[in-house]
């Protein structure tokens, strides 16, 4: 029983992966465009993701500490500030989306603008974190976050052509729109390989007390989390080609989205997306706060913890309470949420080589790991990662002037 | 007698030369041992690891690179030497010189 | 006689009091030198000062400036002699109290005038 409650980690960091706003948004816009031609480069975000959650995961329960202790203590305060400083810029940008995705949610349930969501929904997080434990959040998040399976019912009702699917689950070129094809190939990767995921995972291992007893755990939870989550993103894109591909209807409003669900299954998809889109965006955004806050205060040494309460660690506690108010702001102002997910996925996309190239250090390092290093598996899927890392940097910022939507 | 007081991040990193003023490398590290004095216990620099890592030495001044130079370039290059405290000449803490030739020196294994 | 790698194990380790509560990392490491004596490991330095000096001089001058605008004048840095380190591990303790050290002002500054005043705060545990 106590296994089933250490999946709950996984999960919720997965669905912080791929059920949040970025990778909605990122998926159904690629099936609406591509059809299912793009499912591989949710594959290929899967796997990564799962192998960089394992590996942090791995470095929390042999050395007892997360990664962004690692980041300060093996490569020195001056490096440190360099992924410290693209973590805080990019995952801002997305901890804004993600309140976006939230306040669009209750627009549409409720008619009142997105905008007056934002505040609220900043503070009804920031209560939670004030009060809730970290198994609270955790398990809260993975629980509800669960009402996301909406879309593997909605992508079965939809009956597709399963030999097409498992086509566009293979790399393929576009045929036409190439631009337009790899813009959208390297904001899914952006919405999948997010820093603030692997990092949260790291911490998330310590708050969760693991151990090297905790090894085995660590690898299904990774594996796990990350299939499920992956595989519903993939439903959303199946549901996305299928319902709004053939409408030749190209994303540009939530509302559209919803269409996905709202066609297969009518009212309830409707009212289930809306659910969905609010919970697994409320929880994406406990995720992000946390995962900067746990950075800061992790690598500047303060005393930090979600199980503590906040008079205990009192710099944590400030600072997540300044970023999810700040955060709000983009939003609260009127900000086109979609245009912000957009922007924070291609921006993710470019920042992962200065999270993920240190990693290759110390995963190969048998002080921290001990007898746990990298084997030649996960080093080779590493150094993939890594090498992919720099050909996103390098293409992120020309595509999305190119063909940016 | 002078003393002086300095910061460890300005001798780490910083080139050292032998004797005859070649180039042997930067320190990567400095080892202490616990020492009992009459006036209590002192933790006092009993060697400086000098490493080097041939061509790449010019680039891998930060630590992340070393690191990482280390992991990819495996053997080939890279020599570290282990300098007693006392050959280690510190007057100029910008450029450390040792008082010994490079030959003399020994290796970590 | 066990030996410490002062950049390895020592420079940005975490730092713990004799409570092992967190109180920083170990920001700069200064050394006595004496002619004719081996360098001696003389105090910890924690605080945003000697972090700063360590990523160059225009990261001081970009700090000076921030403060500035804050309107921060007191430097809240605590140096330790190292005579204080009780255990080398993972972490470094020192036999001293977060409470007396000035590095910890931000600390027992958002304590006091901003986290105890909203309920919920106060505690050891949640």
């Amino acid at each position: 029983m106590k296994k089933w409650g250490e999946v709950a980690l996984g999960v919720v960091t997965s669905i912080g992966g791929f059920l949040e706003v970025g990778s909605i948004a990122t998926s159904t816009q690629a099936g609406a465009e591509f059809g299912y031609r793009l499912a591989w480069v949710l594959v290929l975000g899967t796997l990564s993701l799962g192998f960089l959650m394992e590996m942090t995961g791995r470095l929390a329960a042999v050395s007892q500490r997360t990664y962004a202790d690692l980041l300060r203590e093996r490569f020195g305060y001056r490096f440190f500030l360099l992924p410290l400083a693209a973590v805080l810029v990019v995952s801002f940008l997305v901890l804004a989306s993600e309140i976006g995705g939230v306040s669009i949610a209750l627009q549409m349930a409720t008619g009142i603008s997105f905008s007056w969501w934002a505040i609220p929904v900043a503070l009804l997080g920031w209560a939670l974190l004030w009060r809730g434990t970290f198994g609270i959040v955790e398990k809260g998040t993975a629980l509800l976050g669960l009402v996301a399976i909406v879309f593997a019912v909605g992508a079965l009702k939809l009956h597709p052509a399963w030999p097409a699917v498992g086509r566009g689950l293979l790399p393929s070129m576009p045929r036409d729109d190439r631009a337009r094809y790899w813009y959208l190939a390297v904001s899914i990767l952006g919405a999948s390989i997010s820093p603030y995921l692997y990092l949260f995972y790291s911490a998330g291992a310590i708050e969760d007390g693991w151990t090297i007893e905790h090894l085995g755990v660590n690898r299904v939870t990774a594996g796990l989390g990350n299939l499920f989550g992956g595989g519903l993103a993939v439903c959303s894109l199946i549901a996305a080609a299928l319902v709004l591909a053939p409408r030749e209807i190209r994303v540009d409003r939530y509302e559209q989205i919803a269409m996905v669900l709202a066609s297969p299954l009518g009212r309830a998809g409707f009212v289930l997306f809306l659910a969905t889109l609010c919970i697994t965006c409320f929880g994406s955004t406990l995720e992000i706060v946390l995962a900067l806050a746990y950075t800061m205060a992790q690598g500047f040494g303060w005393n930090w913890s979600e199980n503590l309460k906040p008079g205990k660690d009192a710099r944590f506690a400030t600072t997540y309470t300044v970023l999810i108010l700040l955060a709000a702001v983009p939003v609260a102002i009127g900000l086109n949420p979609l245009t912000l997910t957009n922007v924070a996925m291609v921006a993710t996309a470019a920042s992962l080589p200065v999270t993920v190239i240190p990693l290759f250090v110390l995963m190969n390092d048998g002080d921290i790991l001990l007898k746990h290093t990298n084997g030649w598996l996960s080093n080779g899927a590493l150094v993939f990662i890594a090498l992919l890392s720099v050909v996103l940097l390098v293409a992120a910022v020309p595509l999305q002037l190119l063909a940016g939507g | 007698m002078s003393a002086r007081t300095i910061a460890l991040d300005q001798l780490v990193g910083r080139v050292v030369r032998d004797a005859d003023g070649r180039r042997i490398g930067r320190i990567e590290e400095l080892e202490a041992e616990l020492v009992l004095e009459s006036h209590g216990n002192d933790y006092v620099v009993t060697r400086f690891g000098v490493g080097r890592f041939g061509i790449l030495d010019t680039i891998a001044s930060g630590r992340i690179v070393q690191q990482l130079v280390r992991r990819l370039v495996r053997a080939t290059s890279y020599v570290r030497y282990e300098i007693p405290w006392e050959w280690m000449d510190l007057s100029d803490v910008a450029h450390p010189r040792v008082t010994r030739r490079e030959r003399e020196l020994a290796q970590a294994p | 006689m066990g030996g410490v790698n002062l950049a390895h194990d020592v420079l940005d380790a975490q730092l713990v009091d004799h409570r092992q509560e967190k109180i920083g990392r170990v920001d700069a490491l200064l050394l006595e030198l004496e002619d004719g004596r081996p360098p001696r490991v003389a105090t910890i330095v924690i605080g945003g000062a000697a972090r700063a000096r360590r990523v160059g001089p225009w990261f001081v001058a970009l700090r000076r400036a921030l403060r500035w605008l804050f309107r921060q004048r007191a430097e809240h840095v605590s140096r330790i002699p190292f005579d204080k380190v009780r255990r080398i591990g993972d972490s470094i303790e020192l036999d001293v109290d977060e409470r007396s050290l000035e590095s910890e002002h931000l600390e027992q500054w958002l304590k006091e005038r901003v986290i105890c005043r909203i309920p919920g705060a106060e505690g050891e545990q949640k």
